[in-house]
C-alpha cells in the first residue's frame, strides 16, 4: 500500500478540520480526492505530507509512519510532492528548482543529466528555460516545473494538491495527459483536486470530501454518476 | 579574411574585458583611498554624492553592471592580479598615518563579520541579532586563554572558534520551533544575555574588560613591531591589515564554496519557501542550525583578530548595536552577494568616522545616508544574482 490513512482527524487551534478520514491508495493506482472550497483538501495534503500532525489516527506512506518521520524524510524515501500554488523557489533558476527535487533522493547528483533528458521528453518547454529564474515563468510553466521537480527523483508515489488551479483548459488537458503518462510508467498518484471532471477522467477511484469528512468513495465511473458529486459540483 | 575575423574579435573582446577590469578596479581603489583620506566635510559629502550618483546610474542602466560582471568573468586572471596588487599595496598609500590603517583593519574585520552574518541573513533569510555576541565570545575566549594560560594567538584561534560555534548551535536550536520575528527575538535575547554575562562575571573582567592581550607573534616576529618591506617601514597596524586581509580572503573562499555547494542551494531554497524546501527533502532544521554554526565560527575568528589587535576588550565592544550594524551592512551591501556585503561593511564602518564633523548629528546623518542608499538601491548596493550554474 502506498498510502493509508486510518481514522485521521486534524484540527487548527482546536477547530476540527478533518474528521475520521479513512483513505487508501494501492501501489500503481491513481486515486483522486474531490471536494469544493473549504472541504479540507489542502489540510488533507498537509496531513499526508506530514506538515500537520493529526490529533487522532495514523498516516502511513510506504509503510512509514508520517508523524514520526517528518516531511523531508518522507520526500527522501521517494515521494514526490506537488504543493498547492506550485511553491517553486522563485529566485532560483528552473535548473536549480529541479536539481533540488533530484538531490532529495540522489545527493551525489550522479544521474541528473540522464534524468533531465528523460524529463525533457515530458516537459520540453521546461528544458528550454533551465537558466531562467523560476519566478519569471508563466503560471502554466511554473505548474510544469513543479511537476518536473517532483518527478526528477523518480518517485514511486506522487501527491498533488490542486495542480490544475489557475491553468487554462488547454493546459489542464496537457497536464492531465502528462499524469496519464507518468501513471503508465508505474507511479502511484494521489490527486487532490477540485476539477472533478478532469480528475475522474484519469483516476481509477475517488473520494469526495465535504466539510472535513469523506462523504463518498467509489470507482471513478460510479462517482461521475453519483448524486453526491453532482450535488457538490454540477447543481 | 573570414577565418581571421573570429580570433581578432576574441582578442578585442579580451582586451576590452581587461580594460574594464583594470579601470573599474583602480576606480574602486581610488575612491576608497579618497574616502579614507578625505578630511573635510565637503569632500566627504561630495564623495558620498558621487557614490550615490554611481549607484543611481547602475539602477537606471543595469546593462553597465552586466558589462562589468561579464568582463570580470572573462578576464579572471587579470582581475586576480590587479586585486592582489591593490590589496597588498594599499597600506603603502597611507604612509605613516596609523589612523587610516586602523580604519582599514576595522573595515576588514567588519567585512568578515558581515560575511559571517550573510550565511544566515543573506543565504537563508534567518534574522540573527546575536552575531555581535559570537564575535564577543571569540574575542573573550581567545583573550582569556592568552592572559590566563599564556596561549599564543594561533593556538587560541581554533578554540575560540569552537566555543563560539557551540554557542551558535545552542542559539540555533530554538530555530527548530521559531522563525521570522520570533526567532529574531530569541537571538536578541541571547545577544543581551551574553553581553550581561560578560559585564557581570568577575573572570571576564566585568565592565572594565580584559587588558594587555599580547600581540601575536609569527616565527619570533611580533605583530606589535613596525613592518619592514623592501626598505620601507609600515606602522605596526599593517601587520594586522595583512592578517585581517588573509582572514577576509579565507572567508570569501569559504563563502563562495558554500554558496556553490548543496548547502548554499539548500539555504537559498529554505530562504524562499520553507514548506517547499521540506517537500523536496531538505532538512530545514539542520540547515538552519548549520547556518548559525558557520556564522559563529567565522565571527569568532574576527573576534580573535580584533582582541589581539586592540589588546583591550570590554563588553561594550560586543553589544546588540554591533549586531544591528552588521545586519545593516548586509542589507545595504546586498544580501547573498559577498562583494556587496564587503562593500556594505566598508561603507558603514567608514561612515561614522567620516561624519565626525557633524558631532552630535553624526548618527542622524549616518541614518540618512543608509536610508538614501536603500532608496537608490532597494535590493542592496550589489543585489544577489541568479545562481550562475545549472544542472
Amino acid at each position: 500500500m502506498s498510502v493509508e490513512l486510518c481514522g485521521v482527524s486534524t484540527a487548527y487551534g482546536g477547530v476540527p478540520m478533518l474528521r475520521e478520514i479513512d483513505l487508501t491508495v494501492a501501489d500503481g493506482e491513481i486515486v483522486c480526492v474531490l471536494g469544493p472550497n473549504g472541504a479540507g483538501k489542502s489540510t488533507l495534503f498537509k496531513t499526508v505530507a506530514g506538515l500537520i500532525t493529526p490529533v487522532a489516527g495514523t498516516v502511513t506512506i510506504m509503510d512509514t509512519d508520517v508523524a514520526t518521520t517528518g516531511t523531508e524524510r518522507i520526500a527522501r524515501l521517494g515521494v514526490g510532492f506537488v504543493p498547492e500554488g506550485r511553491r517553486l523557489f522563485p529566485g532560483l533558476t528552473v535548473a536549480d528548482n529541479i536539481r533540488l527535487g533530484h538531490e532529495a533522493v540522489r545527493p551525489d547528483g550522479a544521474d541528473l543529466p540522464a534524468r533531465l533528458t528523460a524529463i525533457g521528453q515530458l516537459f520540453p518547454r521546461v528544458i528550454e528555460r533551465l537558466g531562467q529564474a523560476a519566478g519569471t515563468l508563466s503560471g502554466g510553466e511554473q505548474a510544469m516545473v513543479a511537476l518536473a521537480r517532483a518527478l526528477i527523483g523518480e518517485p514511486k508515489f506522487v501527491v498533488m494538491d490542486e495542480p490544475s488551479l489557475g491553468l487554462s483548459p488547454k493546459l489542464i488537458r496537457e497536464y492531465f495527459d502528462i499524469l496519464r503518462a507518468i501513471h503508465r510508467e508505474g507511479r502511484t498518484i494521489l490527486l487532490i483536486e477540485q476539477n472533478a471532471e478532469m480528475a475522474l477522467s484519469v483516476a481509477s477511484r475517488g473520494y469526495v470530501l465535504a466539510r472535513g469528512r469523506i462523504v463518498a468513495a467509489d470507482h471513478a465511473e460510479a462517482l461521475r454518476a453519483s448524486s453526491v458529486v453532482r450535488s457538490l459540483y454540477f447543481s | 579574411m573570414k577565418a581571421d575575423g573570429a580570433p581578432a574579435t576574441k582578442t578585442f573582446s579580451t582586451l576590452r574585458a581587461g580594460t574594464v577590469v583594470i579601470g573599474s578596479s583602480l576606480a574602486v581603489a581610488a575612491f576608497l583611498w579618497a574616502f579614507i583620506t578625505a578630511d573635510s566635510t565637503i569632500a566627504v559629502v561630495a564623495l558620498l554624492v558621487l557614490l550615490a550618483a554611481f549607484f543611481f546610474g547602475l539602477e537606471r542602466y543595469p546593462q553597465a553592471e552586466a558589462v562589468v560582471v561579464r568582463s570580470f568573468a572573462e578576464a579572471r586572471v587579470t582581475a586576480a592580479i590587479v586585486w592582489l596588487v591593490i590589496v597588498l599595496g594599499f597600506p603603502f598609500l597611507f604612509g605613516q598615518n596609523t589612523y587610516f590603517l586602523h580604519l582599514l583593519v576595522m573595515c576588514l574585520i567588519y567585512s568578515v563579520l558581515a560575511i559571517a552574518l550573510n550565511f544566515q541573513l543573506g543565504s537563508a533569510n534567518i534574522p540573527n541579532f546575536a552575531t555581535g555576541a559570537t564575535y564577543g565570545i571569540g574575542a573573550y575566549c581567545s583573550a582569556l586563554l592568552a592572559l590566563e594560560f599564556g596561549w599564543s594567538f594561533w593556538a587560541t584561534l581554533p578554540f575560540a572558534a569552537l566555543a563560539a560555534t557551540l554557542f551558535g548551535f545552542i542559539i540555533g536550536l530554538p530555530s527548530m520551533r521559531t522563525r521570522d520575528a520570533y526567532l529574531a527575538l530569541v537571538t536578541i535575547a541571547c545577544g543581551v544575555i551574553i553581553h550581561q554575562l560578560l559585564n557581570n562575571f568577575e573572570w571576564t573582567g566585568g565592565p572594565q574588560g580584559l587588558i594587555g592581550i599580547p600581540a601575536p607573534t609569527l616565527f619570533g616576529y611580533s605583530f606589535a613591531s613596525p613592518l619592514p618591506v623592501f626598505g620601507y617601514t609600515l606602522p605596526f597596524q599593517a601587520n594586522f591589515y595583512y592578517l585581517a586581509l588573509a582572514l577576509l580572503a579565507l572567508s570569501i573562499v569559504v563563502a563562495n564554496r558554500l554558496h556553490q555547494s548543496r548547502i548554499g542551494l539548500a539555504w537559498n531554497a529554505l530562504r524562499a519557501d520553507e514548506i517547499a524546501a521540506r517537500a523536496v527533502g531538505i532538512n530545514v532544521v539542520w540547515y538552519k542550525v548549520l547556518a548559525f554554526a558557520v556564522d559563529a565560527f567565522l565571527a569568532a575568528f574576527a573576534g580573535v583578530v580584533y582582541a589581539f589587535y586592540i589588546s583591550y576588550i570590554a563588553p561594550d565592544n560586543f553589544t546588540f548595536l554591533v549586531s544591528v550594524t552588521l545586519m545593516t551592512m548586509v542589507i545595504v551591501g546586498g544580501m547573498d552577494n559577498v562583494i556587496g556585503v564587503i562593500l556594505g561593511a566598508f561603507l558603514l564602518t567608514l561612515l561614522p568616522e567620516k561624519l565626525r564633523a557633524f558631532s552630535d548629528y553624526r548618527l542622524l546623518f549616518y541614518g540618512l545616508v543608509v536610508i538614501a542608499f536603500l532608496m537608490i538601491r532597494p535590493q542592496g548596493l550589489l543585489p544577489q544574482r541568479l545562481r550562475s550554474y545549472g544542472a
